[in-house]
C-alpha cells in the first residue's frame, strides 16, 4: 500500500538553507523502525503533486506535515498548526486547474497536523546548503513530537530527547507508555 | 494594427511562466513569446567542488515534479565523466524506475489537461473531479495508475519522490524476488488500466481534433486545425530511457548544441494594448503594462544544429517510431501512446532482471576531469546533464532540461492561433518551468546573461 493509515511528510527544499528542515526531520525518522501503518517520506517540493492529491481517505486517516513556518517566533521554535491556520496558497497544487488547495479538499476527511519550525534563514531563490544551528537543534524535539503524535514510544531514547527540552510538552508528565 | 496581450501567470503547470502575444485585429497571434519568470538560480555553481555522489541529489531538488529524471541524469553524467560502466541488473532497475516515473507523470498530466477537453458528442467540458460517471471511473483509473507508478518507483528506487537507491556506480540495493514479483503484478495490472486509459484519452483528443471551436472565458473561440504546428525539428536521445557518452552509438551529441541569449530570441520592449478580464482565472494583464520578454526571460535558448527543437513524447515517437502527427494534438496523442510503452518496457526489464545479480560496479573510478554527459528521456523530454569529475569532486556541471529546449519552440508554435487558445499549446508540452530556470547567471552589471556552456 503506497500511503497507509498515517503519513508523515517532510516538505521543503534543502537547497534553500532552513527550508530543508522537513526533509532533515524525515532523515532522522527513517533511522527508526516504525510500525507498518506509518509511512515517513521526504516530499521535497513534491508533496502536492505526489502525495496530497493521491491520498485515499478510506485508508489514510492522519497526515502529519513537517515544514518551516514563519509565525514570528525565535528561529528553531516549533509549533503545531491546522490547515485553517495556514496562509492561502500553502501546498497549492499547481497541477490543479482551479488552483484549489489539495489540503483544503482533504481536511474534513483526514486529520491533518502541520508541525512548523520557525526558520532562521531561507535563501530562496539563491541556493545554499545546510540548516542554521537553531533549526538543526530543533530536529530531536520535532522527532519526539511526531513520535508522541503517532503513539510510538522508544523508551530510553525519548528520555534523552526530553532532557534537551525541545519537545512541546515540558510540564514534566511522563510519556504515554512510560512508567 | 498589432496589439499586445499578456497572460501572466500561465496556469496548470509547474513553476511560473507567462505569455506575451502580439496579435492582429482578429486576435490571431502574429508573434508569441512564452517565457519563464521563475527567479533565476544557480545549481551549476553550487555543484562545483561537491562530491559526485552529492551533486545528483542536489540536482534532484531543482523542482518538485522531476526528481527522478534529474537523479538518474545527474548520476549517469557522473558515470559518463569517470567512465564507469554499471552492472546490467542495476541498469534494469533504473529502467524500471524510469518507466514508473513516466507512468505517474502521464497520468498526472491527464488530470491537468482534461478540463480543456470535451465529453465526445457534447459541448460539455470534462471536470476530472466530478462524482458523476463516466468521468468518475476515469478519475479513479488515473489515480490507480499514479499509485502503481509511485509504488513501483518506490520499490525500485528506494523512495517514490526522491529516489534513494540509485548511486554512482549502480544501485545501493538489489530488489528481492518477492519485490520483483510485486512490481511485476503491479505492472500487469497497470497495463490493463493503461490500455483503457489510453483508449479513453485518444477518443477525447480525436474528438477535439474535429471541433471547430472551444469555449474560453464564456466565448466560442475558433480552433485551428494546425494548432501548435511549428517548423522546428525534434530531438530525442533514446526511445524510452537514456543515452550517455559511454554508449557505442550515443543518441545525443554535445557538439551539435549551442546556446543563445534571451534577447537574441525574444521580443523587445512593448506595452499591453489588449485586455480581456473574462479570460479564465483572473483575466489577462490590464492595458498599459510594460512588457520586455528579452530582459524578463529567465532562461537561455539552447539550439541543436543551430535551431530550437521540440523535445518530449512526440519528439521520441517521431525520432524512433515514424510518428507523423503534428502540433498540440500530436503531442497529446504521443503522450498517451507512451502509457503502454512504459509498462511494456517495465515488464521486459523485470523479466530480464536477476535478483541475485550484482548492482554495484566492482570498481568506481574517481575521474580525471573528462567531460561526461547523460541525456535522459524524462517524461517532458530530453534532460541532459553534463559533468566533469576529478578525484571524486565535480569541477563543472550543467543541466539542460526539457522545458528549456521547448520554450523557444513552443513560442514559434503559437503563431496563427487565436490568442485565447495559446495556453492549450503550452499545455501540450507539459511544461516544468522551475527546472528550466537555472541556466543563466547575473553578470557584474546585474544583467542576466546566458551562461557559457561548453568551454
Amino acid at each position: 500500500m503506497l500511503y497507509p493509515e498515517i503519513v508523515v511528510a517532510g516538505c521543503g527544499n534543502p537547497l534553500f538553507a532552513d527550508d530543508g528542515f522537513g526533509p532533515a526531520v524525515i532523515e532522522e525518522l527513517l533511522r527508526l523502525d516504525l510500525p507498518d501503518n506509518i509511512k515517513v517520506l521526504d516530499a521535497g517540493l513534491g508533496g502536492p503533486h505526489f502525495i496530497f492529491t493521491l491520498l485515499d481517505p478510506e485508508i489514510t486517516k492522519r497526515l502529519i506535515i513537517i515544514d518551516i513556518a514563519d509565525f514570528g517566533a525565535e528561529p528553531g521554535d516549533i509549533d503545531i498548526f491546522t490547515v485553517e491556520e495556514l496562509p492561502a496558497g500553502s501546498y497549492r497544487d499547481i497541477h490543479s486547474w482551479d488552483l484549489t488547495e489539495p489540503l483544503q479538499r482533504l481536511k474534513d476527511v483526514i486529520d491533518i497536523t502541520v508541525i512548523g519550525c520557525q526558520p532562521g534563514k531561507v535563501t530562496a531563490p539563491e541556493f545554499e546548503l545546510g540548516l542554521t544551528d537553531e533549526v538543526q537543534n530543533a530536529i530531536p524535539g520535532t522527532v519526539r513530537l511526531i513520535l508522541e503524535l503517532i503513539g510510538v514510544d522508544y523508551g530510553t531514547a525519548i528520555k534523552n530527547l526530553r532532557k534537551e527540552g525541545h519537545q512541546r510538552d515540558t510540564d514534566g508528565e511522563t510519556c504515554a507508555g512510560e512508567s | 494594427m498589432s496589439k499586445i496581450v499578456e497572460i501572466s501567470p500561465t496556469t496548470r503547470h509547474e513553476g511560473h511562466s507567462k505569455l506575451v502575444l502580439k496579435v492582429d485585429d482578429a486576435g490571431i497571434i502574429e508573434r508569441g513569446d512564452w517565457l519563464s519568470i521563475t527567479p533565476v538560480r544557480g545549481v551549476e555553481k553550487l555543484a562545483i567542488n561537491k562530491t559526485m555522489d552529492q551533486v545528483p541529489k542536489i540536482a534532484s531538488r531543482v523542482c518538485g515534479i522531476c526528481p527522478i529524471a534529474h537523479t538518474l541524469a545527474g548520476i549517469e553524467s557522473m558515470e559518463g565523466s569517470i567512465r564507469c560502466e554499471i552492472p546490467t541488473d542495476a541498469k534494469l532497475l533504473r529502467t524500471v524506475l524510469q518507466c514508473a516515473n513516466r507512468l505517474h507523470s502521464i497520468a498526472l498530466h491527464n488530470i491537468l489537461i482534461l478540463p480543456d477537453f470535451y465529453i465526445p458528442g457534447t459541448d460539455t467540458k470534462i471536470n476530472p473531479f466530478t462524482p458523476e460517471e463516466p468521468v468518475r471511473s476515469v478519475a479513479k483509473r488515473i489515480q490507480r495508475l499514479r499509485e502503481i507508478g509511485q509504488t513501483v518507483g518506490e520499490i525500485a528506487g528506494g523512495e517514490c519522490i526522491h529516489p534513494s537507491n540509485p548511486r554512482v556506480g549502480g544501485m545501493y540495493k538489489a530488489c528481492t524476488s518477492r519485490a520483483v514479483t510485486k512490481m511485476y503484478d503491479l505492472a500487469k495490472e497497470g497495463l490493463v488500466l493503461a490500455h483503457e486509459q489510453m483508449d479513453f484519452m485518444l477518443a477525447v483528443i480525436n474528438n477535439m481534433k474535429k471541433r471547430d471551436w472551444v469555449e474560453v472565458g464564456g466565448k466560442q473561440i475558433p480552433l485551428p486545425k494546425t494548432l501548435g504546428y511549428h517548423n522546428q525539428g525534434v530531438m530525442a536521445a533514446h526511445p524510452v530511457y537514456a543515452s550517455t557518452n559511454l554508449d557505442e552509438h550515443p543518441g545525443w551529441d554535445p557538439k551539435r548544441w549551442t546556446d543563445v541569449r534571451p534577447w537574441d530570441w525574444y521580443m523587445g520592449e512593448g506595452e499591453t494594448s489588449l485586455a480581456d478580464p473574462s479570460y479564465p482565472i483572473g483575466g489577462t494583464s490590464p492595458v498599459g503594462i510594460k512588457v520586455n520578454p528579452q530582459m524578463e526571460a529567465c532562461t537561455g535558448v539552447p539550439l541543436y544544429d543551430g535551431a530550437p527543437v521540440e523535445v518530449g513524447p512526440r519528439a521520441r515517437l517521431v525520432t524512433f517510431k515514424k510518428f507523423d502527427e503534428k502540433g498540440t494534438w500530436g503531442q497529446h496523442i504521443a503522450r498517451q501512446l507512451e502509457y503502454t510503452d512504459s509498462l511494456y518496457t517495465m515488464i521486459n526489464a523485470l523479466d530480464e532482471y536477476n535478483p541475485a545479480g550484482k548492482v554495484l560496479a566492482d570498481h568506481i573510478p574517481q575521474g580525471d576531469g573528462s567531460m561526461g554527459w547523460a541525456a535522459n528521456e524524462a517524461p517532458r523530454g530530453t534532460d541532459v546533464h553534463l559533468a566533469k569529475v576529478k578525484d571524486g569532486r565535480v569541477l563543472w556541471y550543467e543541466m539542460l532540461v526539457p522545458t528549456t529546449w521547448n520554450f523557444p519552440t513552443c513560442s514559434r508554435a503559437l503563431t496563427g492561433a487565436p490568442w485565447q487558445v495559446a495556453e492549450l499549446v503550452v499545455r501540450g508540452y507539459d511544461p516544468c518551468v522551475s527546472c528550466a530556470t537555472h541556466m543563466i547567471v547575473i553578470d557584474e552589471d546585474k544583467r542576466i546573461v546566458a551562461q557559457k556552456l561548453i568551454q
